[in-house]
């Protein structure tokens, strides 16, 4: 718990984030180093409390108390133990995770929340640097074979778990590189990908098998998955995205944010592309106020836009925690990300009624009208606006999994939301075939991605071994 | 909650309903506001909550019509005045505690219901401890402590040996307080119907039965977990003894234990109970979020912690105590009605009404029978299963009436009366009614020394001088039984044996056991032995006595003790504050008498060994020198009681000042220590003296080659002969 004062005597401190004219020219960490000696401070501001609501907090159920008390007292091996036993991924949360567990820690009902984040990104940076991030190969085999499709953080969590109980994993992705979300989409500024490789060597060694260019329903039959495994993990994320159809859609330079974003991540990753959408000299019109647009944000900042706006259709959330979501629930509260730091101007309660093009049929202008609250959303009359926008950037958010071939072909259910329906095992109606992620919660969050495929692999290990020692 | 019970975590939770009748619709179901009168908030003490939280539960409690409890720590008196606003803060039930914090008359006066705690349910048997830093100023000062200091409570109560020594104190408190309900607190454990039936007849208006669950800041966590049993065992066992003995329908049955549910509520009335205590969730609804952290005093929302800058966060409103416990009420009318109740009289004792749950699947609960729990004894209609009368508690006899009625004057108008009477040992408790009657008119200032005096020849019964307040003195030729001056709240009390007796007054027991017990302030001088137990708890009254038995100023807090002889065993066990002097002549007190665990024996010097028995405390410019005190004392001892051992240690004062040995508490000395006026806190806790006069001779005392006049006088350098 740190010191039992600690939390009267020290004040919540975070890194530094690089000045905005200095991190606006490259993609790499936004954020400064932070000596240890006043992080072990801020692990002393925790109160271990006799009900520690930072556990319900974390959809990891991460033993927080634990680990900010171990940091206290210089103990960082106990504390990346600590910190292993529940999450697989730290170095992912501790990055980009909105941390819902500062949101219900107990010192935030009336004092700035302790850093635990900050504290979880420290604590696995330290064990990395020390070199204590070995390989944990299983003792021995099961012979049991699992297949994972998908390999962002639920798929890799669970193939990471799996191979641990002895299973062996093969993860099949669609893409050139493995990572899901967290190579493409997120920008590197939030996490960049070396992290991420040094995370895949480790799981490589411990004997994952990673193939990668393998879209299941098209390059590989279900039915040969089917053949060759004991088990499948669906974790093909929610991809499908929520569409603005209003007239001038089809106009040049209107993009999903999911064809923007990764084209950036292969640059930095040194691929050559010809047509990279870019910000470069132009009007850029964000539409979606979300994690996603703030991604879009800042990596258009960095390619030197002529000026930026991000539209969100939601009224501006209160500054202070609203009164609808009291502690310990994840507060409506407004947010302002490093992008927005860096520029642009964000509106709340607009909508796009229409695009306009030039004689190219590229998109020249957009126009919104300002909107009453949901859920009608009722357009104010007198309050028609025109913003210049040669880049579109459509950031609404995920309907759910695409149907392009496998779900299909597979035959499972969905469920009345239109994700992939499972039962507390995570299996589907289909045996044998699990589901994990965003694939079967529509879209969320990376953190409960990792819950997700922890929670499949117990599901898939009992499945094939009858009980699991699993957690 | 009830997710709770139907998971098997409660008693409560293997029990169903079996309606009385049809259904009734709601609105024919007493209205919530009625029902809330019969809430009481659970005993948590000024010390382990913040003065915000206390205060935030007395003001809802009394804005609703139900009852808040001071628990152990006393109270500010400035809360039993509203508020500008209407708002009143004081607590309705005002404990009796075995420690006896801050237990004065004007306390017990500005209270509804006196409740005796004989014991708490999670930790039965066992006193409690309020860290020495968590006693802040204010809380010593309503505690009438010492800041700093631990504050244990011992488990019994030092005056409650038996069931007659537990209606002896009823019948003083019901004395000092007649409106108020004298209320007993006891614990839910087997025989609690037995201890209840005698509770019963010796005259408590209310018994409450405290189930094991109590969360508790002072417990250790050994008896949280490991001791006591569920209040639907005591509480089914009470009420079926009670009535089964025809003794139920005299006494009020409250119960508490993690009531969190109307259903909780409608259960506990069904198993005879009329009113119902909260204390963890009314807390909860003023922001406790259970942090474990009480006894670190860290606790980050303000409730139960002393620190100021942590008090305040606190963000408790009384509305949100009393919005929870109408949502509370308004749960239970719903049930009444589905049950055909429509007042919860009705329902008081109606175990016809519960059944056990067949469709308990768990493997553990095959074995059970609860019909021992929903036994509803057979007996004739006459005897009543829930409160219908008062109890006789045989005030009319009291001698105090006499003694009202002669003091009228000095009631009304502070006229000085006297009067001479006999006394008897049938009469019991003698000066508290008339000290009540004082305290309600002028508060704790009492009235001037000596206004009102009574002399009274004879044995006097229990209690004599109990809770006597400032302006009494009661001057006793004869002897007298136990408890003595118990309470003593500022009144002085003079016993010595009869004139014409030839007995060596120093050599015979003057007066009994447990002799003032839990004093606050005063002056008492006892020519000749007392009992054990002498001025136990004693927490600012001054005392001289000519020997006393064991465990002499046990757990003492605060005052001056002058032993002129011998003691018994175990002096000074539990001792944290105030000062005793014993004159230990064989040197046998020190060795083997005192118990040496929480107190330093020092010689009593004063540089030059001289006293000076006059002070005017007003004019002096220190506070006196220990000889100079024991001489004073002594002085006032030998001339209010004519005592011959006085005045022989007085003629022989160079010989006998050596001999004495002071008893300085090891808490006591370092707080003095670290005071940063060390002299102020030490005069703060001296007694004072309004004049060193009394007698009418004026006779010259001889104290050693001082020869000094009964008039006042000025201590001066020269005077010290320096």
């Amino acid at each position: 718990m740190g010191k039992p004062t600690g939390f009267m005597e020290y004040t919540r401190e975070l890194p530094a984030r690089r000045p905005v004219a200095e991190r606006v020219n490259d993609f790499q960490e936004v954020y400064e180093e932070f000596p240890e000696q006043k992080l072990r401070l801020q692990g002393a501001r925790c109160m271990d409390c006799g009900v520690p609501f930072c556990h319900t907090g974390c959809p990891l159920s991460n033993v927080i108390p634990d680990w900010n008390d171990l940091v206290y007292r210089d103990r960082w091996r106990d504390a990346v133990r600590a910190l292993h036993a529940t999450n697989n991924f730290p170095e992912f949360t501790g990055r980009i995770c909105p941390a819902p567990c500062e949101a219900a820690c107990v010192l935030g009902i009336n004092s700035p929340p302790v850093t635990i984040k900050n504290i979880e990104k420290e604590i696995i940076e330290h064990a990395f640097r020390e070199g204590w991030i070995r390989p944990e190969i299983p003792s021995h085999r099961t012979g049991k074979r699992a297949a994972v499709v998908g390999s962002g953080p639920s798929g890799l969590a669970a193939a990471q778990q799996l191979n641990r109980a002895g299973h062996w994993v093969t993860v099949f992705e669609k893409a050139d590189r493995i990572g899901g979300l967290l190579r493409y989409g997120i920008p590197d500024f939030k996490l960049e990908k070396s992290i991420l490789d040094r995370r895949l060597e480790q799981m490589t060694r411990e004997g994952v098998v990673f193939k990668t260019r393998k879209h299941i329903g098209h390059d590989v039959l279900v039915e040969e998955l089917a053949g060759d495994f004991d088990a499948i993990l669906l974790a093909g994320g929610a991809e499908s995205p929520r569409d603005l159809k209003v007239p001038g859609r089809e106009l040049e330079g209107i993009h999903f944010a999911m064809e923007y974003l990764p084209q950036q991540n292969r640059h930095v990753a040194g691929d050559t592309m010809a047509g990279q959408i870019l910000a470069t000299g132009r009007h850029v019109v964000i539409i979606g106020g979300g994690d996603t647009g703030a991604d879009c944000l800042g990596t258009a900042h960095r390619q030197k836009p002529k000026s930026v706006h991000q539209f969100e259709i939601m009224p501006m959330p209160p500054l202070d925690r609203s009164a609808s979501t009291p502690w310990p629930l994840w507060p409506l509260q407004l947010r302002t990300e490093s992008a927005h730091e860096e520029g642009g101007t964000r509106d709340w309660a607009v909508a796009t009624t229409m695009f306009s093009g030039d004689e190219n049929g590229h998109v020249k202008q957009l126009h919104g009208i300002g909107v009453g609250p949901p859920p009608k959303f009722e357009a104010i009359a007198g309050t028609e606006f025109t913003v210049e926008a040669d880049l579109v950037l459509i950031a609404m958010g995920f309907l759910g999994p695409v149907r392009n071939g496998m779900l299909e072909a597979l035959g499972v259910k969905f469920d009345a939301r239109g994700n992939v329906e499972c039962d507390a095992n995570h299996m589907t109606s289909i045996p044998g075939v699990f589901a994990a992620g965003d694939m079967r919660r529509g879209q969320s969050l990376v953190v409960w991605a990792i819950a997700e495929g922890r929670q499949a692999a117990r599901g898939i290990d009992k499945y094939l071994m009858g009980e699991t020692r699993l957690r | 909650m009830n997710e709770q019970n139907r998971n098997l975590y409660t008693l409560r939770g293997l029990l169903d309903f079996k309606p009385a009748g049809p259904p009734v619709p709601i609105e024919e179901v007493e209205p919530a506001r009625e029902i809330v009168k019969r809430f009481a908030t659970g005993a948590m003490s000024f010390g382990s909550i913040s003065k915000e939280a206390h205060e935030t539960l007395a003001i809802a409690m009394n804005r609703i019509g139900g009852r808040s409890n001071t628990g152990e720590g006393g109270e500010d008196e400035a809360r039993f005045r509203p508020d500008p606003n209407g708002d009143l803060r004081r607590s309705a039930v005002k404990q009796v505690a075995s420690a006896r914090f801050g237990v004065t008359t004007n306390y017990l006066v500005n209270a509804d219901d006196l409740q005796i705690k004989i014991a708490q349910g999670a930790k039965p048997g066992e006193g409690g401890q309020l860290p020495g830093h968590k006693v802040s100023d204010d809380i010593a000062r309503v505690r009438h402590s010492i800041p700093g200091v631990g504050l244990i409570s011992p488990p019994p109560h030092h005056d409650i040996y038996s069931i007659e020594d537990l209606a002896q104190l009823i019948y003083d408190l019901k004395n000092v307080n007649p409106q108020a309900r004298i209320s007993v607190k006891l614990v839910a454990e087997s025989g609690v119907g037995t201890v209840a039936a005698g509770v019963a007849k010796a005259h408590a208006d209310v018994i409450l039965i405290c189930g094991y669950d109590g969360g508790t800041g002072a417990s250790p966590i050994s008896s949280i977990r490991h001791a006591g049993i569920p209040w639907e065992l005591g509480l089914s066992e009470t009420q079926q003894v009670l009535v089964m003995n025809d003794l139920r329908s005299r006494v009020r049955l409250q119960v508490d234990g993690k009531l969190q549910s109307g259903r909780d509520v409608a259960i506990a009335a069904l198993l005879g109970a009329e009113e119902f205590g909260f204390a963890t969730t009314p807390l909860i609804s003023l922001g406790c979020i259970m942090m474990r952290k009480c006894h670190l005093n860290t606790c980050p929302v303000g409730v139960a912690t002393q620190d100021p800058e942590l008090r305040k966060r606190f963000k408790g409103q009384p509305e949100h105590v009393i919005n929870f416990l109408f949502y509370l009420a308004e749960d239970l009318r719903q049930i009444m009605a589905g049950l055909g109740f429509r007042t919860v009289d009705e329902m008081v004792g109606r175990v016809d009404c519960l059944v056990e749950r067949h469709d308990v699947g768990h493997w553990k609960a095959r074995g059970l029978d609860l019909s021992s729990v929903l036994y509803n004894p057979p007996v004739p209609t006459r005897v009543g299963r829930r409160c219908l009368t008062k109890q006789d508690h045989g005030l009319e006899s009291a001698l105090d009436h006499k003694l009202i009625d002669h003091a009228r004057e000095a009631l009304e108008r502070g006229a000085p009366v006297t009067l001479n009477l006999p006394i008897s040992n049938t009469h019991r408790t003698v000066g508290a009614m008339l000290s009540g009657e004082i305290a309600r008119r002028y508060g704790s200032e009492g009235l001037p020394d000596d206004t009102i005096r009574f002399d009274f020849n004879g044995s006097a019964g229990q209690s004599f001088g109990a809770f006597l307040a400032k302006g009494v003195t009661m001057v006793l030729e004869g002897e007298a039984n136990d408890y003595v001056g118990k309470g003593l709240s500022g009144g002085k009390l003079v016993v010595y044996p009869p004139r014409t007796s030839s007995f060596q007054p120093e050599e015979n027991i003057l007066v009994g056991n447990v002799v003032l017990y839990g004093a606050t302030s005063g002056e008492a001088y006892f020519n000749g032995m007392a009992g054990e137990r002498f001025a136990v708890r004693n927490s600012g009254a001054t005392a001289v006595v000519e020997a006393v038995g064991d465990h002499g100023c046990e757990y003492m807090t605060r005052g001056t003790v002058v032993v002129l002889g011998k003691t018994g065993r175990n002096f000074a066990a539990g001792m944290t504050g105030g000062t005793a002097y014993v004159l230990d002549e064989t040197g046998e007190f020190a060795k083997v008498r005192c118990n040496r665990a929480s107190v330093d024996l020092e010689p009593v010097t004063d540089g030059r060994g001289r006293a000076c028995p006059t002070l005017d405390q007003g004019a002096a410019s220190r506070p006196p020198t220990d000889a100079e005190l024991i001489a004073l004392l002594i002085a006032r001892h030998a001339e209010l009681t004519g005592s011959p051992r006085a005045k022989w240690i007085l003629d022989n004062w160079d010989t006998m000042l050596p001999k004495f040995v002071k008893v300085f508490p090891h808490e006591y000395k370092r707080v003095l220590a670290q005071a940063t006026a060390p002299a102020a806190v030490a005069a703060s806790v001296a007694p004072t003296f309004r004049s060193a006069g009394g007698t009418s001779e004026g006779a010259d005392l001889k104290v050693g080659a001082t020869s000094v006049g009964a008039v006042v006088a000025p201590v001066t350098r020269e005077a010290l002969g320096g």
